[in-house]
C-alpha cells in the first residue's frame, strides 16, 4: 500500500506557522536544529513509506495470529520493528540520559502522524511502549528505572496498558483485578484484563505490562487502585531474563479493524505465579495513569488526522486518474469525452472538506503539542497556563480529531465509487482503521463529558476563555481582510453562539440533565471553532507570503485565467492559495453547525430522557 | 581500511521534473534533492567495509551549495567526514569535468577503496567512475553486485549477459556499485543528530586550478520533455484472437512505428 501525506503542508504547520525554530533555541534542544530537524521528518516520512505501509496490507489481511496462548505478528512487521528500533524512534521524545533522542514534542506529533498514517495498527505498539518507557522513568524507582527504561525505550522490549475488565470499560474503577504484597515488597497478581492492545506478540523478547489493580483493603473506585510493572517474563537483578511470570493470552479479539494489532485478553496469575512491581505508591494508580492516558489521548487524536492526511491523499490521486461521465460545462453534449472525476464539483467538495478537516486536525494537534512543549520548557505560572491549555484541548484532540477522522475516511471511500469499497483500494482499510480511535483511551462520550464537567469549569474557566479570545483575536485582525471578512464573521459568530449558549445552559433547572445530553455536540462547537480560528490565523499568514510571490513574480490576480494559469505551474504559489482557500471553505461549512448545534441544545430539547427504550 | 565515497545529487524521483527558461538546464525551483540512489549502495558498501575492518568512510560530492544536504545526509547515516567541492552549477555536468575535479580531491588523500554509484539517476551515464578509476591510476570495476574485500586485495562480482562474472583485483581499486550489492540503511536518530558536529571540507573548484569551461567532452545543446503519454487503445480480440492480433500488428508498423 502506497502512503501520502502532505508534507508541505506539515512543515509549514511547523516551520512557517508555529515558532519552532525559537523553541529549538532552548538549551534543552541544544542538539538540534531546523536542518536536522528536516531530515528527520524526512527519513519518518520514507520509514513510513518504504516499511509501514509496505507491510499494512498484511497487517490487515494476515493480522494477529493467536496460536495456543502465543500471538504472532505476519513477518513484514518484523522488518519494519527492527527498521525503527535501531533508528531510536521509539525513544524520539526522551530523556537522552535514557537512549532517547529529546526531541520535541510538536516533532514527535508529527513524525507521528506519518508512522499512524502509513500503518496505524503497527504504530500502536511504538505509542505503548514509549508511554511505558516514560511512565517507569518518570515515576519508577530507582531500580525500575534501571531494569526497564533503557530496554523499553529502545524497543528491546514492548509496553502495553492495561486497564479494561470485562466489567469495567469506561468505569475503570470497578476493576478487580488483585494485586497482593508478597514479604519481598513485590506483589502477587490474579485477574483477567481484556482488550488488551499488543497483550501478547512476537515482535519482542519481552512486553512490560502497565496494570491497574486493587490492593485487599483498598477503597472501592479509582482511588483503590494501585499500577504495577507486570512483565512478561521475569527480570533477574542483572536485567537477564528469566522464567515465565504467568500472563497468559488466552484470546484476542475477531474485529472490524486495525488487523494488525492484537487485542488480547491477558489472564495473570493463573497458576498463581503472576510478580508485579508496585510504580508510585498505593492508590496513587490512576492518578499516574492519567499521565499516560493523556499522551496516549492525543495520540488517538493524532490518529484521527493521520487517516484522514493518508486517506484524502489517496483519494486525490485517484480523482485524477479515474475518468467518468462528461464535464458539467458540456452536460448538453454526449460526445464530450469523460473527464478526470475530479473536474466533479461534488467531488472537489469532498475532497477540499476532507483537505480542511485533516488540516484543522492538524493544526490543533501541532498546537497542543506546542503548549505541551512551553508547559515543560518553562516555569512557574506561564508553565501552568500552558499546561492548563492542554489540559483544555486533551479532550478535544482525541474526540474531535478521532470523530472527524472517520468522517474524512468516509468522503474519501465515497470520491471512489464502488471501488472505494472494494479491497482493491485503501479507503475501506482506512475507514476501518479510523473507526477504533472514537472508542479506546475513553470513549468520545467519556471524553466528551472530561470536557464540559471537568475541563471547562478549570481554573475558574480561564483556559477556555483564554482559548476563545484567540480565536476572538484572529477574527479582529481577519475581519479587515476583504476575502477573509465574511469566513470572519461566521467565526465570530460561532464564538457568540459558545458564549449565549454556556451562559443560557448554566442558569437552567435542568443545567445538569441538558449538560450530560449535550456534551459531545459541545465539544464538537468548541472544536470546530478552534479548528477555524487556527485555519484563519494559517490564511492570513499564507496570504503574505503568496502576495510576496506574486509581487517578485509581477503576476496580478484580476486576470483569473493567467493567474490560474500561474498557479497550475508554481507549487508554492498553488499551496499557499489553497491554504487560503481551504480556511474559507472550513469557515463557510463547518462554522454554521456550531449555531445549528446551539440551536438544537438551547432549545432544551430532552426527547431521549422521555422516549421508552 | 579507508573508504571514499563519491556522492551525488540527483531530483527527487518524485520531483516533477520543468526544462528551465534557458533551455539547457532543469528549472530547479521546488526540486527536493537527494544522494543519487546508486550512491546510496556505495555508501553502505563503504560503512560495512569499515564496520568490519575498521578505517573512515570520507563522503565527497561536487556541486553547488545545495549540495551540501546530501553530504549530510551522508554523515548521518555513518560517514565519518566529508569534502565538498563548490561548483558544478549546471546541472547536466561533463563527466570529464566531474572526474578529474574528483580525482583532484581525491589525490594525496589514503584510501584503499573508492566507491561510487554506478550512474547518476537522471544523466545515467555510468562515465565518472571508470574515468575516475583511469585518472587516478588505480584497477577499477563497475556496476559491482557483490564484494569481498581482503588486505590488499578484492574480489568482486558482477552481472554479466547469462551469469555472473568475478574479477579479482589489488588495492586501492575504485568501484561503482549497482543495485543488488547491499540494503542501504536508514538513517538513525543518533546518527542525524551527530551530523551536525562532524566535519564537511569545503574546497573552492577554482582553487584545484580546474577550469570548470574547459576541455569537457560534451555540451548541453537542449533539453526536452518526453511527449505526453496519450491513453491506450484497447483492441477488443476474445471473438476472433487472429483478426485482433493482426489488428495489433498493424497498429505497432503504422501508428506507433515500432516494427
Ligand atoms: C481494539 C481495542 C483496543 C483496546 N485497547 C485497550 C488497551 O490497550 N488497554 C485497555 O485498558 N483497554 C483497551 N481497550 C478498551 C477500551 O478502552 C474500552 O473498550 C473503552 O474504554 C470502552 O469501554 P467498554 O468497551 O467497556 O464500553 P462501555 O464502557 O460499556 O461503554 C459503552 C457505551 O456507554 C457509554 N458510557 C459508558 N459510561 C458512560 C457514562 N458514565 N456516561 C455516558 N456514557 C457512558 C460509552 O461512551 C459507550 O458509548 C481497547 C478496546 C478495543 C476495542
Amino acid at each position: 500500500m502506497d502512503y501520502k501525506v502532505d508534507l508541505r503542508d506539515v512543515k509549514f504547520q511547523l516551520f512557517e506557522w508555529l515558532p519552532t525554530a525559537k523553541l529549538l533555541e532552548a538549551e534543552k534542544f541544544a542538539d538540534w536544529d531546523l536542518e536536522n530537524i528536516e531530515m528527520v521528518l524526512d527519513e519518518a516520512v520514507k520509514i513510513a513509506q518504504q516499511q509501514m505501509a509496505a507491510c499494512n496490507e498484511d497487517g490487515d489481511r494476515i493480522g494477529a495470529q493467536w496460536n495456543d496462548g502465543v500471538v504472532t505478528l505476519p513477518e513484514s512487521f518484523h522488518t519494519a520493528y527492527q527498521t525503527v528500533t535501531e533508528g531510536g524512534w521509539i525513544g524520539l521524545l526522551a530523556n537522552p540520559e535514557y537512549g532517547g533522542m529529546g526531541l520535541p514534542e510538536i516533532i514527535g506529533t508529527a513524525v507521528n502522524e506519518f508512522f499512524n498514517g502509513s500503518n496505524v495498527a503497527f504504530s500502536l505498539t511504538l505509542m505503548l511502549t514509549r508511554g511505558v518507557g516514560h511512565m517507569i522513568e518518570g515515576f519508577g524507582t530507582e531500580e525500575q528505572k534501571r531494569l526497564f527504561v533503557e530496554k523499553v525505550l529502545a524497543g528491546q522490549w514492548a509496553g502495553t496498558m492495561c486497564l479494561t475488565e470485562a466489567q469495567a470499560g469506561s468505569d475503570v474503577g470497578a476493576s478487580k483485578t488483585k494485586a497482593v504484597k508478597n514479604d519481598d515488597g513485590s506483589y502477587q497478581i490474579t485477574g483477567e484484563k481484556i482488550f488488551i492492545t499488543g497483550g501478547d506478540h512476537d515482535l519482542t523478547e519481552n512486553i512490560i505490562h502497565l496494570v491497574l489493580a486493587r490492593t485487599p483493603d483498598a477503597p472501592v473506585g479509582t482511588r483503590g487502585l494501585s499500577l504495577f510493572i507486570i512483565p512478561k517474563i521475569k527480570v533477574n537483578a542483572d536485567g537477564s531474563l528469566g522464567e515465565s511470570n504467568d500472563v497468559y493470552c488466552n484470546n484476542i479479539e475477531e474485529k472490524m479493524g486495525i488487523h494488525g494489532s492484537p487485542t488480547c485478553t491477558l489472564v495473570f496469575g493463573q497458576n498463581d505465579n503472576c510478580r508485579g512491581f508496585l510504580l508510585g505508591e498505593e492508590g496513587h494508580g490512576m492518578k499516574l495513569m492519567f499521565h499516560m492516558m493523556n499522551a496516549a489521548r492525543i495520540d488517538v487524536g493524532l490518529q484521527g488526522c493521520a487517516a484522514a492526511g493518508a486517506a484524502h491523499q489517496q483519494a486525490l490521486a485517484y480523482a485524477h486518474e479515474r475518468l467518468q461521465s462528461r464535464s458539467w460545462k458540456e452536460m448538453q453534449n454526449p460526445e464530450a469525452p469523460q473527464v478526470p472525476i475530479v473536474e466533479h464539483p461534488d467531488v472537489r467538495r469532498m475532497l477540499l472538506s476532507s483537505k480542511a478537516y485533516t488540516e484543522a486536525m492538524r493544526a490543533i494537534l501541532l498546537q497542543t503539542s506546542y503548549y505541551l512543549d512551553m508547559h515543560h520548557l518553562l516555569e512557574g505560572e506561564e508553565s501552568e497556563k500552558y499546561k492548563s491549555y492542554v489540559e483544555l484541548l486533551t479532550p478535544i484532540c482525541k474526540a474531535w480529531c478521532s470523530e472527524w477522522g472517520v468522517q474524512v475516511t468516509h468522503w474519501c471511500l465515497q470520491v471512489h465509487g464502488g471501488y472505494g469499497y472494494t479491497s482493491d483500494y485503501p479507503a475501506e482499510q482506512y475507514m476501518r482503521d479510523a473507526e477504533i480511535a472514537c472508542i479506546y483511551e475513553g470513549t468520545n462520550g467519556i471524553q466528551a463529558l472530561d470536557f464540559v464537567a471537568r475541563k471547562l469549569p478549570m481554573n475558574g474557566g480561564k483556559p477556555i476563555r483564554e482559548i476563545l479570545g484567540a480565536a476572538e483575536k484572529t477574527f479582529q485582525r481577519a475581519k479587515s481582510d476583504s476575502e477573509l471578512m465574511e469566513p470572519a464573521w461566521m467565526l465570530a459568530a460561532a464564538l457568540k453562539q459558545i458564549e449565549t449558549i454556556s451562559k443560557e445552559l448554566t442558569k437552567r433547572p435542568d443545567a445538569i440533565q441538558m449538560v450530560l445530553l449535550n456534551a459531545p455536540p459541545l465539544l464538537d462547537m468548541v472544536g470546530t471553532v478552534v479548528g477555524a480560528h487556527l485555519l484563519l490565523d494559517q490564511a492570513m499568514l499564507a496570504k503574505t507570503k503568496l502576495a510576496a510571490i506574486l509581487e517578485e513574480k509581477g503576476i496580478g490576480t484580476q486576470d483569473k485565467k493567467a493567474y490560474k494559469e500561474f498557479l497550475t505551474g508554481h507549487a508554492e504559489a498553488a499551496f499557499y492559495h489553497n491554504k487560503v482557500q481551504t480556511a474559507i471553505h472550513f469557515c463557510y461549512r463547518a462554522l454554521p453547525t456550531v449555531a445549528a448545534k446551539g440551536a438544537a441544545i438551547r432549545s432544551g430539547e430532552r426527547s431521549p430522557f422521555f422516549a421508552i427504550m | 581500511m579507508n573508504c571514499i565515497v563519491c556522492v551525488t545529487s540527483v531530483p527527487d524521483t518524485a520531483s516533477v521534473i520543468k526544462i528551465g527558461t534557458d533551455g539547457k538546464n532543469i528549472d530547479e525551483t521546488g526540486i527536493k534533492w537527494i544522494v543519487s540512489p546508486f550512491d546510496e549502495y556505495a555508501l553502505e558498501e563503504a560503512l560495512q567495509i569499515t564496520e568490519a575492518k575498521g578505517g573512515e568512510v570520507t563522503a565527497v560530492t561536487y556541486g553547488p551549495a545545495r549540495a551540501e544536504a546530501a553530504l549530510r545526509d551522508c554523515l548521518a547515516r555513518g560517514a565519518h567526514k566529508a569534502v565538498h567541492v563548490i561548483g558544478g552549477e549546471a546541472t547536466l555536468g561533463d563527466s570529464f569535468t566531474i572526474a578529474k575535479v574528483l580525482a583532484k580531491v581525491l589525490a594525496g588523500r589514503e584510501y584503499d577503496c573508492v566507491l561510487c554509484g554506478n550512474k547518476g539517476v537522471g544523466t545515467d551515464c555510468s562515465q565518472v567512475g571508470p574515468m575516475l578509476g583511469e585518472l587516478l591510476g588505480i584497477p577499477h570495476v563497475a556496476n559491482v553486485t557483490k564484494l569481498d574485500v581482503g588486505d590488499g586485495s578484492f574480489t568482486a562480482g558482477r552481472e554479466v549477459e547469462g551469469g555472473l562474472e568475478q574479477v579479482e583485483s589489488s588495492l586501492p581499486a575504485l568501484l561503482t556499485c549497482q543495485k543488488g550489492l547491499n540494503e542501504p540503511r536508514y538513517a538513525a536518530l543518533k546518527g542525524i543528530m551527530a551530523a551536525k558536529r562532524k566535519p564537511v571540507d569545503k574546497i573552492e573548484v577554482a582553487s584545484l586550478g580546474i577550469d570548470e569551461a574547459a576541455d569537457s567532452f560534451y555540451t548541453v545543446r537542449s533539453l526536452e520533455l518526453p511527449p505526453p503519454k496519450s491513453g491506450g487503445t484497447i483492441i477488443q480480440g476474445e471473438d476472433n484472437p487472429a483478426a485482433a492480433a493482426a489488428q495489433l500488428v498493424k497498429a505497432l508498423r503504422d501508428e506507433a512505428k515500432a516494427i
